[in-house]
């Protein structure tokens, strides 16, 4: 193939001028005739038996259109990412923060608040339940009457941890804590919805899922799904945060009770304390090895706090179990995954899923193992990473492995890591500097066993312009610019020649969630395949025409190319003579994620095929009297299979880094007795430009083409994954003292140093 | 949140006037960037906003050994004043690690001050360079020390029908040096864990004859340590000086613990951060002293 | 309670609104002056998604009362661009990624054209200043320098070769 005149250049993304220039409309942006606003009632209780509910005082307010309970929903009132068990509109008792009890609908703003305020809630209050280690005891009060605090209790076992650990030169035995996170996508949730005079439901939903959106909202609606059309507009983030459903369904409850269009949206502190959270977890992790350095098993317990919810924890836990033996060779692994219920905030789907957690646990061990055995980190971290052809220990080979090695090793030589003790490492007396290492591996695709699909809808018109139609949400990540440049490269189009809407399900068939770094792989084949389709077309009639074989010809910069001489032809010319023929230029594809005929049986449930890997170096300054932390340098490098958008991919590497700083340093939602005291930008600490390290990212590329199109890999989740580890063994490189605990705050540092 | 009426007065008259026939039902709006929030969380709910923006309450003067900043001088001007910036550096440097630009356009001296949080930033270096503040009501005006205004967390001795009119600054003895800082969780747009303000001044023979150790977030209301100050004055510097009246300071202190920091963590970071501040002046005054 | 008459010329447009006191610039401009480009991410001054000039200084739009900005000229992100002709910075924003999901991205916009205003060649520190109350979470700020440094060269570059004043 000739070399590429889109696909891994930095190109604009389609709709970037829309942004700079304000035009681009995002859910609060959507103004309907007639439009009224949304509001919901939520608890002030974390645990309340709902004892009486009445809503004729609200109903009764001039301007107030619907008022709506748990009674009125004429379907299913649950929401449903696996397990149907929390309710949209409380029933008879709140179980957290977040649990709405009504929703109204009301002229404006104001009025839907009065509303609101004349709700007349009758609460039993309970005592709830929010240590997991209390709830998950025998006989300890239920969260949910009738159903165990254990939500799940699963063990995977392989190999023999037992007698390795027996016959283990040397033991690192830990006990680490993480806190629950807030993904702050900037623009909160939000839906708006109408009914036309059909009965169709349209949603303008700020979600990652819009067919999903799509089923929930006609099951709880008691509609058919054809009668239900999901529209992503623009979105501002979502980060596993809006892949799970959240006021999209009660927008469209409340346009279907008031019979006009609905704008329901957050605000920040309501968001806050209502969206699934990174789950918090308490994992007891033991890692032994032979006094040569090599792992020789992993033994790991983790206790997640669920909230009183299901949401996605169950996959996430199931992805920490399958990430917990880290990039390594672990011959002997055991890990019991438990999770419990509690009234604190929900917990679920947050970028990564489970392996930050997962990679904060490994790589501290790594680190204390590397000193126990007076080694060096990296060299210890070579000495057993995987490679092209390793069994994981969850059965699974690794296709293509070189990146593991090959990032730890570019991201050392970037720090130039064997000199860092060239380097000043007390600048003043209070002040200590240290370098650490993580790397990670996280699969890209939904697991063995789940459908892991995309579908797509191309035309090209008789001018030579093409239409994508993708139900892939795009919240930033870049996916629709991915599509458009995979298309146009195919085609010989200019990428202005491209047109990609935004998901609609009216329009384009299912492409399944945003999440999971999968978009880039399923979408991205998807385009490539509907394109060949269309290209086919396209270079028959051209070889009809000009009587040479189609081998022979190609398309580029919208000309048609003979044995690589530009002809006169051009696309367009084809796809006029295509219409005028009669020839469709229409192609519809679906790409589903194989796993290869020949991949062994895997024990591990839903295990991924497909890696990312990375490595990232931290280079931190500690203050020894203040505790805190500043990072100065990190440098990121990162395996993207190929590049198809570079601006998509290191942007994505950058705002990891930025979440990961955060995640390790200052974030932390503080929950006390269920209720969050910090739900706001002031006090839920994110880091800003000022405290932005020097970062340097490299991208590798080692294609994998069982994989995504042309060998591309998702990079979404990966570079948020090993910043905290890396970060905290930079502190115990600087201080000489571990630490345990997420985040690594002033005040645990400085505990760390003076026990 | 039942909207206020509001009026921008045309002269502090009319708005003493209003404050007098009103009193709190009236509140003073600046830059509101707090008064906004405490309306939203109905801390308050006056039934009038009283802007002052037209009456020229944002001006910055230098009067007999003193300077003068009407209580409507935003963050940003004091950044932008080349007399301030060498007259009062640590208010400067308070006001440069203060929220970000935007906030700094529109957060003024006077709403920093009447606030009267604890952690006000702006308060500690006024406090240290013994500001007053003038008072005016439609009976006159008072003058008061910054230092007797404040009374808890939001609570101060203004009276319902009075207003802040300015801060006056008196400058400097020769021989003096102060400092800020902050602790905060991040550079920018944190609300400091803990901050303070310094000033010290040599006498004569190169003894300590001032000192000002002005510590926020530490107690319900701005604090001077005045123990840990009388420890210093009247000494010559020492490191063991610095020492004791750090540990001094920090034993004044009667910090809470909330979402940023825990009372112990308070505590230590007084200690810490007045014994950098003391060697920092020290240190500049010294530099001083040897380029003489 | 009553509303009040407010003139605002916004982008150069002379606007007449009703608006209850206690509403915020940033409702008018969304609401009654009909520019949605200004965005709302928490309505409490801390992410800057808001930020538009007022009579030439930076402010956030949801820290304002509408009485206060009666009289006063705003430019939002819809004002940045002259005749259908993107700003250099706009365009720069776009080509070097400055932005993924693009909710921050009028707020840096307007906080980095009041710096280019002042300043015609800052320093990464500078601009890193500027920004530090605008709130990115899925880029961060490192393509925002590069990018406003691309625009502030082209700004440079084309002043002194059409001859006119910088910015
Ligand atoms: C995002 C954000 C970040 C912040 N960061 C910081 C920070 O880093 N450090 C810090 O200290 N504070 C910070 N604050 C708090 C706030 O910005 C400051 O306290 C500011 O100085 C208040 O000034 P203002 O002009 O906005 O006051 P306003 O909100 O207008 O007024 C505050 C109070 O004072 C009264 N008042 C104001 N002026 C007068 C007067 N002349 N006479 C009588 N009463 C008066 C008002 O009635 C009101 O009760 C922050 C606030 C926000 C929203
Ligand atoms: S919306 Fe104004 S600062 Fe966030
Ligand atoms: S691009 Fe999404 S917040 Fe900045």
């Amino acid at each position: 193939m000739h070399e590429s005149s889109v696909v891994g250049q930095w190109v604009s993304a389609p709709g970037a001028e829309d942004i700079v220039t304000g035009k681009a409309r995002y859910c609060p942006d959507i103004q309907l005739p007639g439009m009224l606003t949304g509001k919901l009632l939520y608890s002030p209780h974390v645990r309340a038996r709902i004892k009486n509910l009445d809503v004729s005082k609200a109903k009764d307010i001039p301007g107030v259109y619907a008022v709506i309970t748990h009674a009125d929903i004429p379907g299913e009132n649950s929401y449903l990412y696996a397990y149907p068990d929390q309710p949209l509109l409380a029933v008879d008792e709140v179980r957290f923060q977040g649990d709405a009890v009504a929703a109204v609908a009301a002229v404006d703003e104001k009025t839907a608040d009065a509303a609101l305020e004349a709700i007349a809630v009758d609460y039993e209050v309970l005592s709830g339940i929010f240590d997991p280690l209390e709830a998950m005891k025998p006989g300890a009060d239920q969260v949910v009457a009738g159903q165990s605090n254990v939500m799940m209790q699963m063990t995977y076992t392989s190999g023999d941890v037992e007698a390795a650990l027996a016959s283990a030169d040397v033991i690192v035995e830990n006990t680490y804590r993480t806190q629950w996170a807030e993904h702050a996508f900037l623009e909160t949730e939000g839906g708006v919805a109408r009914v036309d005079d059909e009965g169709v439901v349209t949603v303008w939903s700020s979600c990652q899922a819009p067919h999903r959106d799509r089923m929930q909202i006609a099951r709880s609606l008691g509609l058919a799904e054809s009668m239900v059309r999901v529209i992503t507009p623009y979105i501002g983030g979502a980060f596993g945060g809006k892949d799970e459903a959240h006021v999209q369904i009660h927008a469209a409850l409340l346009a279907y009770a008031a019979r006009r269009p609905v704008r329901l949206i957050r605000g920040r502190r309501e968001s806050m304390l209502t969206h699934v959270k990174r789950h918090p977890m308490i994992v007891h992790c033991t890692t032994a090895a032979s006094k040569d350095g090599r792992l020789l098993a992993v033994r790991a317990r983790v206790i997640a706090d669920a909230g009183p919810y299901s949401n996605a924890t169950h996959e996430v836990l199931n992805k920490f179990g399958e990430f917990i033996g880290g990039p390594y060779k672990v011959p002997n692994l055991e890990v019991e995954k438990i999770a419990v219920r509690t009234n604190n905030p929900i917990t679920g789907a947050f970028r990564g899923f489970g392996a930050p957690q997962a990679a904060f646990v490994y790589e501290s061990q790594m680190d204390d193992l590397a000193r126990k055995l007076g080694m060096d980190p990296l060299e210890i971290r070579l000495l057993n990473g995987v490679e092209t052809g390793t069994q994981l220990f969850t059965g699974v080979v690794v296709r293509e492995g070189r990146a593991m090695k090959a990032s730890l090793r570019k991201a050392a030589e970037m720090i130039a890591w064997e000199k860092r003790d060239q380097c000043e490492r007390s600048p003043a007396g209070h002040l200590r500097r240290g370098w650490g290492m993580a790397t990670i591996l996280k699969g890209a695709g939904l697991g063995r066993g789940l459908a892991d699909h995309a579908g797509v809808l191309l035309e090209m018109h008789r001018d030579g312009s093409l239409v994508i139609n993708s139900a892939a949400a795009d919240m930033g990540q870049g996916i629709i610019t991915l599509m458009a440049q995979l298309a146009a490269e195919r085609l010989g189009l200019d990428l202005s020649c491209v047109r990609i809407d935004r998901a609609d399900t009216a329009k384009a068939p299912d492409a399944g969630a945003s999440c999971a770094s999968r978009q880039a792989m399923v979408s991205g084949n998807a385009v490539l395949i509907a394109a060949d389709e269309i290209r086919d077309t396209l270079l028959s009639l051209a070889a009809r025409k000009i009587k040479v074989s189609k081998d022979r010809l190609d398309l580029r910069n919208g000309r048609l190319l003979v044995d690589g001489e530009i002809h006169d032809l051009t696309v367009q010319n084809l796809a006029e003579r295509a219409s005028v023929w009669g020839y469709p230029l229409h192609a519809q594809s679906r790409y589903h994620l194989e796993y290869p005929d020949d991949a062994p049986e895997v024990a591990y449930r839903f295990s991924s095929e497909f890696f990312q890997f990375c490595t990232q170096i931290a280079q931190v300054l500690v203050d020894c009297e203040t505790g805190q932390v500043k990072v100065e340098k990190l440098v990121a490098v990162h395996d993207a299979g190929k590049i198809i958008n570079p601006g998509g991919v290191y942007g994505q590497i950058e705002g990891g880094v930025a979440q990961g700083i955060g995640y390790a340093l200052s974030e932390e939602l503080v929950v006390v007795e269920g209720h969050t005291l910090n739900a706001s930008l002031e006090n839920y600490v994110i880091p800003m430009a000022l405290d932005f390290p020097e970062l340097d990212i490299h991208v590798l590329e080692m294609p994998e083409l069982a994989g995504g199109p042309l060998g591309a890999k998702g990079v979404a989740e990966g570079p948020i994954i090993p910043t905290a580890p890396a970060i905290r063994n930079a502190i115990l490189d600087a201080i000489g003292k571990p630490l345990y605990q997420l985040p690594m705050n002033a005040e645990r540092v400085l505990a760390a140093l003076n026990p | 949140m039942n909207s206020p009426q509001y009026i921008a007065v045309e002269s502090l008259g009319e708005a003493l006037k209003i404050k007098q026939e009103q009193g709190a039902h009236a509140r003073v709006i600046a830059g509101a960037t707090d008064l906004i929030l405490r309306m939203r969380d109905r801390v308050f709910s006056p039934k009038l906003l009283v802007d002052l923006r037209q009456v020229s309450l944002d001006t910055i003067s230098c009067h007999a050994g003193e300077m003068r900043l009407g209580a409507y001088v935003t963050l940003s001007q004091i950044l932008a004043d080349d007399e301030i910036t060498v007259l009062f550096p640590a208010l400067v440097e308070a006001c440069r690690q203060f929220a970000g630009p935007p906030i700094r356009n529109l957060a003024t001296l006077g709403g920093n001050i009447v606030n009267a949080s604890p952690a006000a930033d702006l308060v500690p270096p006024l406090m240290a360079y013994d500001a007053n503040i003038v008072l005016a009501s439609s009976a006159g005006e008072r003058v008061l020390a910054l230092a007797e205004f404040f009374t808890g967390p939001g609570q101060t001795v203004m009276q319902a029908d009075e207003i802040l009119t300015q801060i006056r600054l008196p400058l400097m003895p020769p021989d003096s040096a102060s400092w800020f800082i902050k602790l905060g969780q991040r550079r920018s747009m944190a609300i400091s864990i803990i901050n303070l303000s310094i000033r010290l001044t040599l006498g004569a023979k190169g003894a300590v004859s001032d000192a000002r150790i002005v510590l926020g977030a530490a107690a319900p209301t701005p604090l001077r340590a005045v123990a840990a100050e009388a420890l210093l004055i009247g000494k010559e510097l020492s490191d063991q000086q610095v020492d004791q009246a750090a540990v001094e300071a920090s034993r004044e202190t009667s910090p809470i613990t909330d979402v940023r920091a825990s009372r112990n963590y308070r505590e230590r970071m007084t200690q810490v951060l007045v014994r950098r501040a003391l060697l920092a002046s020290w240190d500049d005054l010294g530099r001083s002293g040897r380029n003489e | 309670m009553s509303e009040m008459d407010i003139h605002l010329t916004v982008n150069g447009n002379p606007h007449k609104v009703q608006a209850e006191p206690a509403k915020t610039l940033l409702c008018v401009l969304r609401e009654d002056v009909g520019l949605t480009g200004t965005k709302d991410g928490c309505s409490s001054g801390d992410c800057g998604a808001c930020v538009v000039l007022l009579d030439g200084r930076v402010v956030n739009s949801c820290m304002v009362l509408a009485p206060q900005a009666d009289g006063a000229r705003i430019t939002t992100v819809e004002g940045l661009a002259v005749n259908g002709q993107l700003h250099p910075l706009q365009r720069a924003f776009a080509e070097t990624w400055a932005f993924q999901c693009g909710f921050c991205t009028q707020g840096m916009l307007i906080s980095c054209y009041a710096l280019l205003l002042s300043n015609e060649n800052p320093s990464r520190e500078e601009i890193l200043i500027a920004i530090a109350g605008n709130f990115c979470r899925c880029t961060a700020y490192q393509n925002v320098v590069k990018a406003v440094q691309q625009a502030a060269a082209e700004i440079r570059e084309r002043g002194n070769r059409e001859g006119i004043p910088h910015a």
